[in-house]
């Protein structure tokens, strides 16, 4: 058969099998509405881009400073004051089981004017667990920040050294924006493998694959349709994601589209082979399920879907590295969020393209029709 | 006699240690409907699966109007046309798109609704396939069978599990295709469905073929040695009754 009547059957595949997307119900909820959950569930999560720590304030003392002093961080936004929490013992309790970060203690004597001093005094206590003593230690630092501020107005020494903060306003990345990237990472996984992985034993035990097989259609043929009508349906889907997320969680995208619309199709293409390899090898639903669980799931935590990979031990980062789907968040993100181009990612679209060689290699080799 | 269009030589087909198929050999001519009966596990199912290069052949040679399919099974694929015995399609896709989705296997473009009148479901042509009684789904298969135009046409078990009248439906339908100089080879193990439709029929068993010929032959030579039914002959059995009552209408 000629090659143009060859790609005229991956045509008319590829159209027929969009259209049935779009008519599946079930498909697009999987793949359209249950990455747009996610979406809102971690942009709400990362709504939030302020630090602030949930502490209990216990004021012994009653004193006019103490008292204003209390009003006074309660309308700071870095704190957020546990109202429950009205004693120490009860304070420590929520501590102890990590509902607080730290608990304030003003003691008896805070904010007094002891005899022979001209200004109040006292020392707050900030108590925190062992366990999170990173949180204390800054939340320490926080209260330290204050009182010098405090300190000033009342006396006027000028220390030698001192160190001041400044926002940096340009690109600046918000946790959603980086987040986001892991987001699309999860989608196409979850569109790329557990379609094909749900679909094609299915289809074997139907029969229907064996049907085609009595046609002159070649697996390549077949590969090619489902690659297309998979980059046309997932496509769709991270669109309404892209608008979700710059409508609602005011996404900054300051890639352009231009370069970022290639790079996902050709990760979509290349996660894509995974399904396509473990579906076509499975026979039925039981070999399928586990094996592409093994091979999804250390990818949602080790890629960056959800958890940062900077967070990780140096080791683990080299490792997780090399996984399929970490380029291709990496590679996501720098377009996106991080303002670069493809010829700044080339070590991204480097893995991506050997992992797409290797992949499609062992799928058509294990592909079965029955 | 014409030139046969089907030559089956020593066919062979071995499953661990189990013969399925034990070096089996038919010719079947140009234009007829032959079929190959057997009980369960005969060997029926196996033969058409060579045939149609599903099953590797693991000993001697079949050959479909001079293309020997273990060589080249894409040219066989070609003109061949495949009815499973279970006749399955995708859900949510329309049968005129089903029939657009096999003719561009073939890289061809067909106009669905002939092909969908040829087998009375040309009103159906926007429903889904999983809207279609068994019956229904039995012609939409042969139409998707036909959409290249197929020299030899293989049906497995066609009418299993319909009811009297859409078999009579189907029986109706392939003699036309046999009319338009289809080959027809099918099986099937209901022996009222090989006396009326089949011209020629192959007895197997236990993957080997016991005889060949026409079914009046057939009968002829019981008859010779001497067979008699102990039942008295009627002139009519239930199914005609059946017919009398509910008619020749198809259900659907």
């Amino acid at each position: 058969m000629p090659l143009s009547k060859q790609l005229f059957t991956v045509l008319v595949f590829t159209k027929l099998s969009t259209r049935r997307f779009f008519r599946d119900s079930l498909a697009l909820f999987f793949g359209i509405l249950f990455p747009l959950i996610f979406l809102f569930v971690f942009g709400a999560l990362s709504g939030n881009n302020n630090v602030s720590f949930n502490v209990a304030v216990i004021n012994e003392s009653h004193s006019p400073f103490a008292n204003s002093f209390v009003t006074q961080i309660k309308h700071q936004k870095t704190f957020k004051i546990d109202k429950n929490a009205t004693t120490l013992a009860l304070a420590k309790e929520k501590a102890s089981r990590g509902q607080i970060d730290g608990i304030i203690v003003l003691p008896r004597d805070f904010g007094t004017v002891k005899a022979g001093q001209a200004t109040p005094s006292g020392t707050a206590e900030v108590l925190y667990n062992k366990s999170s003593s990173g949180t204390g230690e800054t939340l320490t630092s926080v209260l330290q920040n204050i009182f010098k501020r405090i300190n000033g107005r009342f006396v006027t020494t000028k220390l030698p050294f001192a160190v001041e903060g400044r926002e940096l306003n340009e690109k600046s990345l918000t946790s959603f924006d980086y987040t986001f990237a892991g987001l699309l990472g999860f989608s196409i996984i979850g569109m790329g493998i557990f379609g094909p992985v749900n679909v094609f034993p299915e289809l074997k035990k139907q029969g229907i694959l064996r049907r085609l097989r009595t046609t002159p259609i070649k697996t390549w043929q077949y590969f090619l349709a489902t690659m297309f009508s998979q980059s046309l349906t997932g496509m769709v889907s991270l669109a309404i994601q892209f608008v979700v997320a710059i409508t609602v969680f005011h996404l900054k995208v300051i890639g352009n589209y231009l370069e970022i619309i290639p790079f996902t199709i050709l990760s979509i293409f290349m996660i894509l082979g995974l399904g396509l390899a473990i579906g076509g090898w499975a026979k039925n639903e039981r070999q399928a399920a586990p094996l592409s669980n093994i091979i999804v799931f250390p990818m949602l935590f080790l890629s960056g879907t959800f958890f940062p990979r900077f967070a990780m031990p140096v080791w683990l980062q080299h490792v997780t590295n090399f996984l399929p789907l970490t380029p291709v968040i990496d590679g996501l993100r720098l377009l996106i969020t991080e303002g670069k181009h493809l010829t700044d990612i080339g070590s991204q679209l480097g893995l991506i393209t050997i992992w797409f060689v290797i992949i499609y290699a062992i799928a058509f080799r294990v592909f079965r029709w029955e | 006699m014409a030139k046969a269009i089907v030559q089956v030589k020593d066919l062979k087909k071995v499953y661990d240690d189990k013969v399925a198929v034990d070096g089996i050999s038919f010719e079947v001519e140009k234009g007829e409907i032959f079929g190959i009966l057997g009980p369960n596990g005969a060997g029926k199912t196996t033969t058409l699966e060579m045939m149609e290069t599903l099953r590797e052949i693991d000993g001697g040679e079949a050959i479909i109007d001079g293309i020997n399919v273990a060589h080249d099974p894409t040219g066989i694929k070609r003109i061949i046309g495949v009815q499973p015995q279970t006749a399955a399609f995708q859900d949510k896709q329309k049968l005129a798109e089903i029939i657009e989705m096999f003719a561009a296997a073939y890289g061809e473009r067909v106009d669905p609704k002939e092909f969908l009148e040829d087998v009375q479901l040309g009103e159906k042509a926007s429903a889904y396939a999983e809207q279609l009684s068994g019956g229904q789904r039995q012609r939409l298969s042969i139409a998707t069978a036909l959409v290249h135009s197929p020299t030899v046409f293989f049906l497995d078990e066609p009418t299993t599990g319909l009811d009297p009248q859409a078999r009579r439906n189907l029986w109706d339908l392939i003699r036309e295709v046999r009319d338009r100089g289809v080959t027809v080879i099918l099986t099937t193990h209901y022996m009222d469905e090989a006396e009326l439709l089949c011209d020629r029929v192959a007895i197997m068993d236990k993957g080997k073929i016991i005889t060949i010929d026409k079914p009046k032959n057939l009968i002829k030579q019981l008859l010779g040695r001497g067979f008699k039914k102990h039942q008295e002959v009627q002139q009519a059995n239930l199914e005609d009754v059946f017919i009398d009552l509910t008619g020749k209408g198809l259900r659907e």
